[in-house]
C-alpha cells in the first residue's frame, strides 16, 4: 500500500474517531498528530521501525507500515527516537514474540483490573462487598498442560501413551512441540469441525425429503484438514453455485431453503458478530439497526435463488428444464418399468418423485434483485412491498472511509453475493476478522474477549479492548491462517495458567487471570470415550461419504436422461442405509492395532476390516469420533444427552447437567463398554503386573496424571474390598468424577 | 450487548424477573391484561385451570381428519362410511369404532387451519405456536408450563416425552426444562437400572467422592457444585418410590392388552401412570400418519391403533376419576388431501383438519368449528395451532397472554398470541 494512500485513510477514520470518548481517552494517550513530507496529517500511535519502514497505527485500530522517508524531517528524527509500542508485531514476528505480545496486553487489562477492584474495595467498609484482587493464576503443571491442549486442540482426552510419552520427556521445549503436533494431526481438524458446525448449524439431513448435508459436511472438513484461510473459506460459502453434491460449500445457504432472512441474520451474527435478528421483523428496539437496513443487506442476496424451478421460470425455458418438466416426462416410462418388474406403482411412485425432486434445490443468481419490503413493513421511510435496493451497513461513521467499501462495485444484479463477500470478509472490515479472533479466543479460554461473541457492539466496552484489537490486527498479520492464529494463542502464558477456580461475579468483566474451568463439550466427552475405548479415534472414519453424492445426482437439465437411468441411480441411493449398516459391525475386542498384534490369529481379520473401511459397534453405538457420525445425533444417543447442539441456532450445545445425563454416565451403555474386560483400558493395565502400576495406568488413561499417594491408598482399599470388580469399580468411579469431566 | 452476557449469569429464577422487568422498561410494554373473553368465562365460572396434567397425543405425519374425526359422505369420503357415536349427532370416521362410544367425552375441533405442508415445520408449530427461524428455538408446552408453575414434584420430571418429541423442548428456556425422553415404553427410563448390584454400586458412588473430593475442594464453582447436585438427585431418583410410575410391569396383562400391545398403546398407558404418580405434561407420539399411498389399509393399521389406545385412556382416566384433572389432546401437523390421489392415498393439507380434546374441564359430545361438505376449506370458526396451544395453555391456567423476553431479548407468549378457545370449556 502506497503511504500516502495510507495517511489519506488513516485522515479519514481520524475525522470520526470522536464517537466513542473512551476511545478518545484511551488514545490521546499514546497517538500523536504525524505529518508526511506533503503536509499531510493524520492522527495515530507509533507501533515501531523495522528497517527503513515505519508501523503506525491509526485511532481505528488500523495498522500501516510505509518507507520512514515519506514523513516530514522533523517526525523521521522523533520516529528514531521513540520506543515500540507493547502489541506490536512484526510481519515475520515467531510464535514466540507473538504470543509475549499477547501476553503482555493481558498483563495490562489485569493490572487495570486489579486496579479497579482494589479502589472499589478502599470505597466500601463493607466486608462483602470486599472482592478478590485479580491476579494471574500460577502456571500450570505438565500434567494439567497435556490434558488441556489435547482437549483443547485435538478434542478428547490424551491416550495413556500419549499422556506418558508427554509426561516423560526431557526436552525444554516439549510444550511448544507438542502444540505443532497436535495442530497437524487429524484430531485438530475434527474437533475444529464441531466447532464451526456446531456455530454453523450443520445438519446430516436437512427438511427437505433426501437431502443430506453431508457434501457439504465433507467440505467443511476438507477445508479444515487444508487450513484454507478463514476469509476464502467464508468467501467460498457464501459465494457458492450449484448443487450441494457438486460444491459442498453451496451447503451454506442450502441449509437454509426457504428462510434467506434467517440465513443473512446468522451470517451476520456468526462472520461479524452483529446481532440484527431483531431487525427482521422490525426496528432493533435496544441497537440503532433498522428493519430498513436490514432488508438492503439482505438485498444483496435478493437476486439468488436454492430452487431450480424458480430460476427456470424466471428465464422462461432458455436452456433451464424445470424439473417438474422432466418429472412428468420420464414418470410414464418409470411407471412402466416398475410395473413390469411386478412392483406397485402405488407404493413406489412417490419415493420416486421425492428422489428426482432433490435434485431442484440448486443454487443460482438470476439477472435481478427482487427483494420487496415485506407486507407489513410499518416505518415511514418506505411503503410494504417497495423493492429494495442492496446497500451495506457500517457500524461507525469512519467505516465509509474503509478500504472494505471499496471492493469493486458491479452494476451487475447476478454479482450482488460476490460484492456482499468480497466486503465481509476483507482484511478491513471492521467486524470480520475481530469477530473470528475473538471466538479462537474464546475457544482456548472459555470466555471471549468480547461476550456475546455474535454481538461486538462496540469494541471499546469488551473486557480488554486493547487485546481485542490487537487480536484482530493479528488475525489478519497471520492472513486467516486459524492454525498460525491458535498456535500463537495456545503458546500465551496466558493461556498455560492453570483455570481460574473462583466464580466471577455477575456483570464484572474477566481478566484473563487464566482459562475458565469449564465442562468438556459432548463431543470432547464422546472423543475422550472413544480414546478410551479405541486408542486412536481418528482410524475410523465416515465410510461411503460419496456415495450419497453420486446416486443422489440427476442431471435435471439434460434432456437426455432416461427412465433407466433414473431408476438405477435410485436403486443405488434406497441401498445406501444397508451399506452403511454393513460397515458397522465390529465389536469391541478389534480396537487398538498393537493389542490385535498380541492375539495372534485375531490380526489378520482384524486388518482386513480396517482396510474395508469397517468401524465398530457396542450396544448400538457406532464408535467413531462424534464428526464421523450422523449430527445432530438422535435422542437419546450419549452426545444429545450430553449437551449436543441440535443444530437450530448458532452455538445451540449446552454444558449443563440433568438427569438422564448422569443416568448414563453411570448405568449407561458407555460405561458399561468401559468397565467391560475387553475394553482397552483393561488391555493397556494387563501390560503391566503389579498392583501399583495398574492403578497408575487407569488414572493416566482417565484423568492424565498420577495417582497421589493418598488416591493410591484409596484405590487399594477399594481393590481388597471388591475383589475381582475392583478395576471396574475404578475405572467407573473415576469416569464418574467431576474432575473427568471438566477441563481445568 | 452488556445485558445479554450478564443476563446468562442470571439464575432462573432472577432472570425471570429481570426479563418482566425489560420487557416493562425497555420495550415499553407491560403484563397485557386478561383479554375479555378469558376474563368472561372466568366470571362465568367456566373455562381453564382444572387441568393440572396434560397428555398430549401426537399423530405424526399429518392425520386424515376425513378419516378420523371429520367424516364425510359425498365425493371425498373414505372406504369406511362414518359411524354414529354415543354423543348425540356426533359422527366419527368408520375406524373410529372404540372413540364411537367415548364421544361423549371428547370435544372435536374441526377447523384446525395452517399455512404449512411440511412435515417439520408443522410438527414444530403444533408443539410451539410459532414457525421455525434460524436464530431462536421456541420452547414446547411442557416448559412454558414448568417456566411458569416451577416444579410438578420433587424427585419425577415435569414433562415426559414417550416415543420421540420435538427436539430441544425447552427452546430458550434452561435445559432442565426439556422433556426426559422415553424411547421405548416397555423399558422405561433410560439407564435407570444400574449394571451391578446394589452394593457395588454404592462401593462405586463412595469411590467416586473420595477420588473427587479434591477438584471439589478446588473448584467451588456453581457449575461445579451443580454437577454434584445432579449426581445426588439422580441418586435420589433411582431409589425413589416414584419409579413405579415408569414400570408397565406392574399393570395387569388385561389392562395393557386393553391399550393395544404396540409402543403408542403402551406408551398411553405408561401416561397413565405418570398423571397418577404427579408427572405433569406428557407426549405420546405415534408416526404412521403420512398415507400417501393405500390410505385404507394404513387406516386400518395406524387409525385402529389410535382408535383402540386414545378410547382405552380415556376410559381409564375416568374409572380412576383422572379425567377432571387431566387434558387429553389429540393433534397432527395438517390434514390430508380431500380427494383420493393416484395411488390410492391422501397427501399433505394443511387448510383444513382436526384436533380433539377431553378432559380438564372440556365438554364432551361437543362440536367446535367446521370445514364445508367435502372437507376442503374451513366453513365455520376458524382454529389456528396457536389458539390450539393457547387453549392448552389456558386449560392448565398459565398466563398465556404475559410476554416473556428470552435471554436474547426477544417477547414471547405462550401459543404465540393464539386465542384460547373458551367454547370448549365446561
Amino acid at each position: 500500500m502506497k503511504p500516502s494512500k495510507a495517511l489519506k485513510i488513516g485522515l479519514g477514520c481520524l475525522a470520526l474517531a470522536t464517537a466513542s470518548s473512551f476511545a478518545q481517552e484511551a488514545a490521546t494517550a499514546t497517538s500523536r498528530m504525524w505529518t508526511d513530507s506533503k503536509g499531510r496529517q493524520v492522527k495515530a500511535t507509533f507501533v515501531g521501525l523495522d528497517g527503513d519502514k515505519i508501523s503506525l497505527q491509526t485511532d481505528a485500530g488500523q495498522i500501516f507500515t510505509f518507507a520512514l522517508t515519506n514523513l516530514s524531517a522533523e517526525d523521521q528524527t522523533l520516529a528514531k527516537t521513540l520506543k515500540p509500542a507493547a502489541a506490536y508485531v512484526a510481519v515475520n514476528a515467531t510464535v514466540g514474540q507473538a504470543a509475549a505480545a499477547i501476553d503482555k496486553l493481558v498483563a495490562e487489562g489485569l493490572a487495570v483490573g486489579a486496579a479497579k477492584v482494589a479502589k472499589d474495595n478502599a470505597a466500601t467498609t463493607d466486608p462483602k462487598q470486599q472482592r478478590v484482587v485479580p491476579k494471574a493464576n500460577k502456571l500450570m503443571s505438565d500434567e494439567q498442560f497435556v490434558r488441556r491442549v489435547y482437549l483443547d486442540i485435538v478434542g478428547r482426552i490424551p491416550s495413556h501413551d500419549e499422556s506418558k510419552a508427554f509426561l516423560d520427556s526431557a526436552s525444554k521445549t516439549k510444550r511448544a512441540e507438542l502444540i505443532d503436533k497436535l495442530l497437524d494431526s487429524p484430531g485438530y481438524a475434527s474437533h475444529t469441525y464441531n466447532y464451526f458446525a456446531e456455530m454453523l448449524r450443520v445438519k446430516s439431513r436437512l427438511e427437505q425429503d433426501n437431502m443430506r448435508g453431508d457434501p457439504y459436511i465433507g467440505w467443511l472438513q476438507k477445508q479444515i484438514e487444508a487450513n484454507t484461510p478463514w476469509d476464502k473459506m467464508v468467501y467460498e460459502m457464501v459465494t457458492a453455485d450449484g448443487k450441494m453434491w457438486h460444491n459442498g460449500a453451496a451447503g451454506y445457504l442450502l441449509r437454509d431453503i426457504g428462510m434467506p432472512l434467517d440465513n443473512l441474520a446468522n451470517t451476520l451474527a456468526v462472520f461479524l458478530g452483529t446481532d440484527v435478528a431483531c431487525a427482521q421483523c422490525h426496528d432493533h428496539p435496544f441497537a440503532d439497526w433498522t428493519q430498513h437496513q436490514f432488508y438492503e443487506m439482505a438485498a444483496f442476496f435478493g437476486a439468488t435463488t436454492t430452487d431450480l424451478r424458480t430460476a427456470a421460470n424466471r428465464k422462461k425455458g432458455k436452456d433451464q428444464m424445470a424439473v417438474v418438466d422432466v418429472r412428468d416426462k420420464l414418470m410414464p416410462e418409470i411407471e412402466k418399468m416398475i410395473e413390469s418388474a411386478g412392483m406397485d406403482i402405488r407404493r413406489e411412485r412417490n419415493g420416486i418423485q421425492n428422489y428426482i425432486g432433490a435434485n431442484r434445490y440448486v443454487i443460482s443468481d438470476m439477472e435481478s434483485n427482487t427483494l420487496k419490503l415485506p407486507h407489513d413493513y410499518k416505518y415511514k421511510d418506505a411503503k410494504p412491498g417497495d423493492p429494495v435496493a442492496p446497500k451495506l451497513i457500517t457500524w461507525s461513521k469512519s467505516d465509509a472511509s474503509n478500504p472494505a467499501y471499496k471492493t469493486s462495485k458491479t452494476k451487475k444484479e447476478e454479482k450482488l453475493r460476490e460484492t456482499f463477500a468480497s466486503w465481509m470478509t476483507h482484511p478491513e472490515n471492521p467486524r470480520f476478522a475481530m469477530s473470528i479472533a475473538n471466538r479462537m479466543w474464546k475457544r482456548a479460554f472459555g470466555v471471549a474477549v468480547n461476550e456475546p461473541v455474535t454481538n461486538i457492539d462496540d469494541p471499546e466496552k469488551s473486557y480488554n479492548p486493547a487485546l481485542l484489537k490487537h487480536l484482530a490486527a493479528e488475525m489478519k498479520r497471520v492472513k486467516f491462517d486459524l492454525k498460525a492464529f491458535m498456535r500463537i494463542v495456545y503458546n500465551t502464558q496466558s493461556y498455560q495458567r492453570e483455570a481460574t477456580n473462583e466464580e466471577v461475579p455477575m456483570g464484572e468483566p474477566y481478566y484473563f487471570q487464566g482459562p475458565l474451568l469449564r465442562r468438556m463439550t459432548a463431543e470432547q466427552a464422546w472423543d475422550s470415550y472413544m480414546t478410551l475405548v479405541l486408542g486412536d479415534p481418528d482410524k475410523y472414519k465416515q465410510p461411503l461419504e460419496d456415495l450419497y453424492s453420486r446416486s443422489i445426482d440427476l442431471d435435471l437439465t439434460n434432456p437426455k436422461l432416461d427412465a433407466k437411468t433414473v431408476l438405477m441411480k435410485y436403486g443405488a441411493f434406497r441401498g445406501i442405509a444397508a451399506k452403511e449398516r454393513a460397515l458397522e459391525g465390529g465389536g469391541l475386542e478389534m480396537a487398538g492395532e498393537e493389542m490385535m498384534a498380541n492375539k495372534g490369529g485375531k490380526k489378520a481379520a482384524a486388518d482386513d476390516t480396517m482396510m474395508e473401511n469397517k468401524s465398530l459397534s457396542y450396544g448400538g453405538m457406532v464408535l467413531r469420533r462424534a464428526a464421523e457420525i450422523e449430527q445432530p445425533a438422535r435422542s437419546g444417543h450419549f452426545l444429545t444427552e450430553f449437551g449436543q447442539s441440535q443444530r437450530l441456532v448458532i452455538d445451540g450445545g449446552n454444558k449443563v447437567g440433568s438427569v438422564p445425563q448422569v443416568l448414563m454416565m453411570m448405568n449407561g451403555k458407555a460405561q458399561e463398554m468401559l468397565t467391560n474386560k475387553e475394553s482397552l483400558i483393561f488391555r493397556t493395565m494387563d501390560k503391566v503386573n503389579s498392583p501399583a502400576d495398574k492403578v497408575e495406568a487407569v488414572f493416566l488413561s482417565i484423568l492424565s496424571r498420577k495417582p497421589s499417594l493418598g488416591e493410591k491408598d484409596i484405590a487399594k482399599r477399594g481393590m481388597e474390598a471388591a475383589g475381582g470388580d475392583g478395576f471396574s469399580n475404578l475405572i467407573w468411579a473415576l469416569i464418574n468424577t467431576r474432575e473427568f469431566m471438566f477441563v481445568q | 450487548m452488556m445485558l445479554k452476557s450478564e443476563l446468562n449469569r442470571f439464575d432462573s429464577e432472577s432472570r425471570r424477573a429481570f426479563m418482566l422487568r425489560t420487557a416493562k422498561t425497555a420495550l415499553g410494554v407491560t403484563m397485557l391484561p386478561v383479554s375479555s373473553k378469558l376474563a368472561q368465562a372466568a366470571a362465568e365460572g367456566r373455562g381453564g385451570g382444572k387441568a393440572k396434567h396434560v397428555i398430549y397425543l401426537y399423530m405424526a405425519g399429518g392425520m386424515s381428519h376425513i378419516d378420523t374425526f371429520d367424516p364425510k359422505t359425498g365425493e371425498t369420503k373414505g372406504a369406511k362410511d362414518p359411524i354414529k357415536t354415543n354423543a348425540e349427532g356426533m359422527m366419527l370416521g368408520g375406524y373410529m369404532e372404540q372413540m364411537a362410544k367415548q364421544a361423549n367425552k371428547i370435544a372435536i375441533i374441526r377447523s384446525m387451519t395452517s399455512k404449512t405442508g411440511v412435515h417439520d415445520q408443522g410438527n414444530y408449530l403444533m408443539h410451539t405456536g410459532y414457525e421455525p427461524r434460524g436464530t431462536i428455538v421456541h420452547p414446547t408446552m411442557g416448559a412454558w408450563a414448568s417456566h411458569f408453575l416451577g416444579r410438578a414434584t420433587k424427585s419425577l420430571p415435569d414433562s415426559v416425552s414417550i416415543n420421540g418429541g420435538a427436539a430441544n423442548g425447552a427452546g430458550f428456556f434452561p435445559p432442565a426444562l426439556s422433556p426426559i425422553p422415553i424411547s421405548n415404553p416397555e423399558t422405561g427410563l433410560q439407564n435407570i437400572q444400574p449394571t451391578t448390584s446394589e452394593s457395588l454400586f454404592k462401593k462405586r458412588i463412595d469411590l467416586m467422592n473420595e477420588f473427587d473430593a479434591g477438584f471439589r475442594k478446588k473448584f467451588q464453582s456453581s457449575e461445579v457444585k451443580a454437577y454434584t447436585e445432579f449426581y445426588d438427585e439422580t441418586l435420589n431418583l433411582m431409589k425413589s418410590e416414584d419409579l413405579k410410575a415408569f414400570d408397565l410391569k406392574a399393570e395387569d396383562q388385561a389392562t395393557r392388552a386393553k391399550y393395544g400391545m404396540n409402543s403408542f398403546g403402551q406408551g398411553c398407558l405408561l401416561a397413565r401412570r405418570l398423571v397418577e404418580h404427579g408427572v405433569r405434561f406428557i407426549e405420546v407420539q405415534t408416526g404412521g400418519w403420512d398415507m400417501h399411498n393405500y390410505i385404507d389399509e394404513a387406516m386400518g393399521r395406524t387409525g385402529g391403533s389410535m382408535d383402540i389406545a386414545f378410547a382405552a385412556l380415556l376410559e381409564d382416566l375416568q374409572s380412576k376419576g383422572l379425567l377432571e384433572s387431566t387434558l387429553v389432546v389429540l393433534g397432527s401437523e395438517f390434514g390430508r388431501t380431500p380427494n383420493i390421489n393416484e395411488n390410492e392415498g391422501r397427501d399433505h393439507y394443511p387448510k383444513v383438519f382436526s384436533a380433539v380434546m377431553a378432559g380438564g374441564g372440556i365438554k364432551g359430545g361437543y362440536v367446535y368449528g367446521a370445514s364445508d361438505k367435502d372437507g376442503r376449506e374451513v366453513a365455520d370458526k376458524q382454529a389456528t395451532p396457536q389458539d390450539f396451544l393457547s387453549t392448552i395453555g389456558y386449560a392448565m391456567g398459565l398466563p398465556v397472554d404475559e410476554v416473556v423476553m428470552s435471554p436474547s431479548n426477544r417477547p414471547f407468549t405462550v401459543g404465540d398470541k393464539g386465542s384460547a378457545i373458551t367454547e370448549l370449556f365446561a
